[in-house]
């Protein structure tokens, strides 16, 4: 059987989650066409089990749209042939999957002991004011950005790091806050 | 074999025994939670940790397995106080003010009281929350005392195999959730209740007990009543729990290795037995106005005005139709989203698929006294005036074996006609009549359990098991997570077909080229068992022949599937190395049902896959005593056990059994069902008891016509159905929960239901009814219980010999043959020779013949008709259970999305669908499980009626008519007339926000 067809196991009688699980809310579009479906089917030959394709899958999710929704997660069980409260299992265990809608420049600054040391309050005061996002895991009203604190980034010695999305940026200072922001279109 | 010591008593286990299972082998109580029987074991919840001698830290009962000389202490210090530990921590975040309040009300406050835990310190974690299914009429949620057992996350994934609920989120943030979204339709949830039936805190629970409509009852102490599920032929055990005189709840057995369903239901059996309390349950006699008694006759004196108003009986179908969804009063918004509440703003739910009130007027309340005299006039009237053959019975596959030996004794006996059938007859009389002529047999060869745990391949043909037998459904998608591999074919991708290796999608009814064509493959390759073939059959050179020019490819042009789908599925079925076979409807339904279960009975003799132990021949069985109702002579041929009414020794013996002179049955032959229903037959009058053919017959509207015209009806039921209108007497019966009785299940399992509840008003018992009436006609019954009963049956029965309802009171249920009193029952049959004069079974060459009426310019779609999982056959029980109801409240057909394109309808349009015999107004659904030009109609609505349409052409062996195949077309009515309820109905049961 062929993933997409596997759709239908999950409602007996009817059919499958996509043709009418967003009948009337907007309807889902899925991610999984075109070259995301080629790549995809690529992880897949590395791995033993389709399920072992999963947090790979789901940071194609993210990548593709940003965040993780439900319905994405009900694309991946299908496509996976798992359930989906599984993959939501998945999901809500880790932290980097994004549970909600963030801006386009996801902003992680580390906040541990050696960088809090060296000014990162300051660096994440900084940001929240030329971001304009103002608290912690809100997104700015232009949706470009959100800033949030983590543990370690593992570059103590380059107090403080900061990731842009995959971006990574050492030693850095409240000063250098707008400079970096300024690089981003 | 490993003996160790628990708490000093010696104990020896098998080989993998865990120490909790020696442990509970010597009735030593160990306490778990997460543990359950049949669940794997997760060994997470701590509290069955003991400990044992030479082991520094306690180990977990439940996941160490049992060694030799092992010395186990269950309640020792240490393990007492981890215990106790374990429980004050789970309580930490449990409600437990509640315990001291009511006392313990569930397993986990048992074992907190148990152990005398008390709550020493709040964590400051507000109590656990997690997806609520508000609104949802079976199933609710309240998360505040779960302790994360997960064994509802496991009885979902592997004991039903869905999945819909699992643990999210992360240390104390951990909770269950409901699929992705919290709605449980999108999880393909099937409302089954296996959670609610392990959960340990009733954080998962039922919300549509019974007691819903019977609160005063809650009041009263719970007594349990085990019974047998009155829907499909699995025959699952459930334990009814009973207040008072209601059955509030149902309950199902914690674990018997015995039972078909080791406590597994499906939604019908655990949340469908609300229809019988409903208050459309007849409580008196009804006697049609009109029936007057002069000179001690009764005479039928109808007023004209009356009949012209009503006619001389109920109906017509224009009426019965007419009542479309428009008409009927509907909640008009979702149900789901509301909890039932008796009396609310909506009126009370259970009005909505109420009997019309207007069906009643035709009729007036009788006495018991009158109601039997009517009807026992009238049958000795037609007898002696017309004979014995003028008058006919339709026994009931619901109804108990007693009940259906008793009422075929009486019209043998005591009318002298063989005119005795019931709904086998529409089911699986080809399955038998091409049994009986290979083999002669008439029932599965082996169990479901073996099936489940034994076959390597399965192979399923025309069987949406998943929602027609959900229980054995759930079990075949464990066999086939276990390493089975399964076969479907079907012209629908239904579940079943998703996942199995192979699915072979045919056109309808071209079943016999498949199979013909398959064994031509095995016989080209030589992968059948020639030694079998040689040692066990007869006729195999022939069907060699005959099944030479069906090659894969010519079955491909004939029934549309890949030559090399046909190949593959042919050599995985024969290489087994033991293959199962099932089936059901889809095969038996068509005008060459018997060739068609032939030319599959060829295909397991061929392959020598019948009597070995893994290799069974499994018809799967409709309704709870479709088997039983046909093994107690319930059918025109046969006497108990399928003994000829043509043989005159045979006839001596009943004869003599039932006391009467051997002229006074019949040696003929009676007719089937689709005979008596029909013009020209002889029938004048009719007895039926629980059956509903004015909804399951072929092309119905004729079938009206035909009971229009009969002399006299008398109707047996617990509502006053369709059928039940035409009737001159209505008797009030009872339900399977007030009455003792046995009823067969598709393995030849026979099993014992208790009386739990009295009947409702003056209705009575069916057995006492019928027990009545053979007095009245004049054929003494030595009978007063159904034990009574069962002792004669086993007595005139050769493969019931040992079977009495004492022992399946101990037993739980015993597979016939039973050949004596002590007889173990028989599992499996065939070992070693079959039935037959000389032991070996015969195969029979036949012939592709396409169905009667296949799509031409004017009527271009194949219609298919069958069963959907939240309904049963006429619906006149599951359409009265409200948290049924509500999942499937209006008739739908299924419609590929891209025929609807093509149409322009779109999701819960009304459709109007027209074969050459009628038309039918129904909502649609888009569905990508039927193919492009076929449509799947449900039978069990009446405003809708499938078999308005379907052709009523007939097996010429089994007079079966062809319900799943006619030529129909469909043409839009109504844009939107039934999206309002058929899309509501799939939204989201919480709210998006």
């Amino acid at each position: 059987m062929t993933p997409a067809e596997i759709g239908a196991t999950h409602a007996p009688g009817h059919a499958p989650h996509g043709d009418r699980a967003h009948a009337h809310a907007e309807e889902y579009q899925p991610v999984f066409t075109g070259a995301a479906r080629a790549e995809l089917d690529a992880l897949l030959t590395r791995y033993p089990t389709r399920m072992a394709a999963l947090l790979p899958a789901l940071w194609i999710v993210q990548r593709e749209r940003g965040w993780v929704s439900e319905g994405a997660m009900t694309e991946v069980a299908h496509v996976l042939e798992l359930t989906p409260a599984y993959v939501k299992g998945v999901v809500t265990f880790y932290t980097m999957y994004h549970q909600h809608p963030v801006g386009r420049y996801f902003v992680q600054v580390c906040t541990t002991s050696p960088c809090g040391a060296c000014g990162a309050e300051d660096v994440v005061r900084a940001f929240l004011e030329h971001t304009g996002t103002r608290e912690l895991g809100v997104t700015s009203p232009d949706g470009k950005f959100t800033v949030i604190e983590v543990e370690c980034l593992g570059a103590c010695g380059f107090a403080t790091p900061v990731m842009v999305n995959d971006e990574f940026h050492e030693s850095v200072t409240a000063d250098r806050v707008q400079d970096i922001l300024s690089k981003l279109e | 074999m490993a003996t160790l010591t628990v708490n000093g008593t010696d104990v020896t286990v098998r080989d993998g025994a865990t120490i909790l299972d020696a442990a509970r082998q010597i009735g030593i109580d160990v306490p778990t939670l997460c543990w359950y029987p049949t669940l794997p074991i997760v060994g997470n919840c701590r509290v069955c940790l003991v400990s044992v001698e030479g082991s520094a830290k306690l180990l977990p009962a439940c996941a160490t397995t049992a060694a030799d000389g092992m010395k186990v202490t269950t309640e020792s210090y240490a393990a007492v106080e981890n215990r106790r530990g374990v429980l004050g921590m789970l309580l930490e975040r449990y409600p437990a003010e509640r315990i001291d309040e009511r006392g313990a009300q569930n397993e986990f406050e048992r074992m907190v009281k148990r152990y005398g835990v008390s709550v020493e310190n709040r964590s400051g974690l507000p109590l656990r929350a997690g997806d609520d299914r508000a609104g949802d009429p079976m199933i609710q949620h309240d998360m505040s005392t779960c302790i994360l057992c997960t064994r509802c996350v496991r009885a979902c994934a592997d004991i039903q195999v869905v999945g819909v609920l699992d643990v999210a989120y992360r240390g104390d943030h951990a909770e269950i959730i409901v699929g992705a979204d919290g709605n449980p339709e999108h999880a393909g949830c099937t409302w089954c209740g296996e959670c609610v039936r392990v959960c340990p805190t009733g954080a998962i629970h039922d919300v549509l007990p019974l007691a819903k409509f019977a609160r005063d009852a809650m009041q009263k102490p719970a007594t349990s009543v085990r019974s047998v599920c009155p829907y499909c032929g699995v025959g699952c055990q459930l334990d009814l729990e009973v207040r008072g005189t209601d059955v509030v709840r149902v309950n199902s057995p914690w674990i018997e290795e015995a039972t078909p369903n080791m406590g597994s239901t499906c939604v019908k059996g655990r949340f469908g037995t609300d229809f019988v309390l409903h208050r459309d349950r007849l409580t008196t006699p009804l006697i049609r106005k009109g029936w007057v008694k002069r000179d001690g006759r009764w005479r039928y004196e109808g007023d004209p005005a009356d009949v012209k108003r009503w006619g001389r009986r109920g109906g017509p179908w224009r009426d019965i139709e007419g009542e479309s969804n428009t008409q009927k009063s509907r909640p008009r918004i979702n149900p789901l989203r509301r909890l039932p509440t008796v009396g609310g703003p909506l009126g009370d739910p259970r009005d909505r698929v109420a009997t019309p009130a207007d069906w009643y007027e035709p009729f007036r309340e009788g006495t018991w006294e009158e109601a039997m005299e009517i009807v026992a006039q009238e049958l000795t009237r037609l007898r002696d005036s017309h004979g014995s053959d003028s008058l006919a019975v339709f026994c009931s596959a619901k109804c108990s074996n007693e009940e259906n030996y008793v009422l075929q004794r009486l019209f043998r006996a005591g009318i002298g006609t063989n005119n005795v059938d019931h709904c086998t007859r529409l089911c699986h009389s080809s399955s038998v009549s091409a049994m009986q002529r290979a083999m002669n047999t008439s029932a599965a060869s082996g169990s479901m359990r073996e099936v489940e745990c034994e076959s390597d391949v399965i192979f399923l043909l025309g069987a949406n098991t998943t929602e027609s037998h959900p229980v054995f459904g759930a079990a075949l998608k464990r066999a086939q997570r276990r390493g089975a591999k399964l076969i479907v074919a079907d012209p629908r991708r239904i579940e079943l077909a998703q996942r199995a290796d192979i699915h072979l999608q045919m056109l309808p009814g071209t079943d016999v080229a498949l199979l013909n064509a398959m064994l031509h493959h095995v016989i080209h390759l030589g992968l059948h068992d020639q030694a079998f073939i040689r040692e066990r059959t007869h006729g195999f050179d022939e069907v060699a022949r005959a099944v030479e020019p069906y090659t894969p490819e010519r079955a491909e042009t004939i029934s549309g599937i890949p030559a090399h789908l046909i190949r593959r599925a042919a050599e995985l079925y024969a290489r087994g190395p033991r293959s199962s076979t099932l089936w059901a409807m889809g095969l038996t339904q068509h005008r060459t049902g018997t060739d068609i279960v032939a030319s599959l009975l060829n295909l397991i003799l061929a392959t020598g896959m019948i009597g070995r132990w893994g290799a069974a021949m499994l018809p799967i069985r409709g309704q709870n005593n479709v088997q039983g109702a046909s093994d107690v002579g319930a059918i025109p041929m046969v006497y108990t056990d399928y003994q000829p009414v043509t043989d005159p020794s045979i006839r001596h013996r009943f004869a003599q059994a039932w006391g009467v002179p051997d002229e006074r049955l019949s040696l003929t032959p009676g007719l089937k069902v689709t005979q008596i229903v029909t013009k020209g037959s002889p029938v004048r009058g009719m007895y039926i008891m629980g059956e509903n053919p004015i909804i399951s017959d072929p092309d119905v509207a004729h079938a009206e016509e035909w009971f229009l015209g009969l002399e006299f009806l008398a109707v047996h039921d617990l509502f006053l159905t369709e059928t039940a209108r035409y009737a001159d007497v209505v008797l009030p019966g009872a339900s399977f929960a007030e009455k003792d009785g046995t009823y067969v299940n598709t393995e030849r399992r026979v099993q014992l239901a208790r009386k739990a509840i009295p009947a409702p008003g003056a209705a009575r018992g069916d057995l006492e009814i019928l027990l009545e009436l053979s007095n009245r006609i004049g054929l003494p019954t030595p009978f007063s219980t159904a034990a009574d009963v069962m002792e004669e049956i086993a007595s005139v029965t050769p493969s019931w010999r040992g079977i009495t309802h004492a022992r399946l009171q101990e037993t739980g249920g015993l597979q016939y043959p039973v050949e004596h009193a002590t007889h173990p029952g028989t599992a499996f049959l065939f070992a070693d020779r079959f039935p037959t004069a000389d032991g070996k079974a015969t195969l029979v060459p036949v012939e592709f013949l396409p169905p009667a009426e296949l799509p031409d310019e004017e009527f271009p779609f194949w219609m298919n008709t069958g069963r959907q999982l939240y309904h049963w056959h006429t619906g006149t029980m599951t359409r009265r259970s409200q948290g049924l109801d509500s999942r499937e409240p209006v008739p739908t057909v299924e419609l590929s999305p891209a025929d609807a394109a093509e149409m322009g309808v779109r999701d819960g349009d009304a459709v109007r669908i027209t074969s050459r015999r009628n038309s039918i107004e129904i909502a649609v659904r888009l569905s990508p499980r039927v193919a492009r030009h076929q449509v799947f109609v449900p039978m069990h609505y009446r405003e809708a009626a499938a078999n308005l349409l379907t052709n009523p052409a007939l097996d010429p062996y089994a007079h079966i008519p062809e319900f799943k195949v006619c030529a129909v077309r469909i043409e839009p009515v109504a844009p939107g007339r039934h999206r309002a309820l058929s899309v509501e109905r799939i939204e989201p049961l919480v709210p998006a926000d």
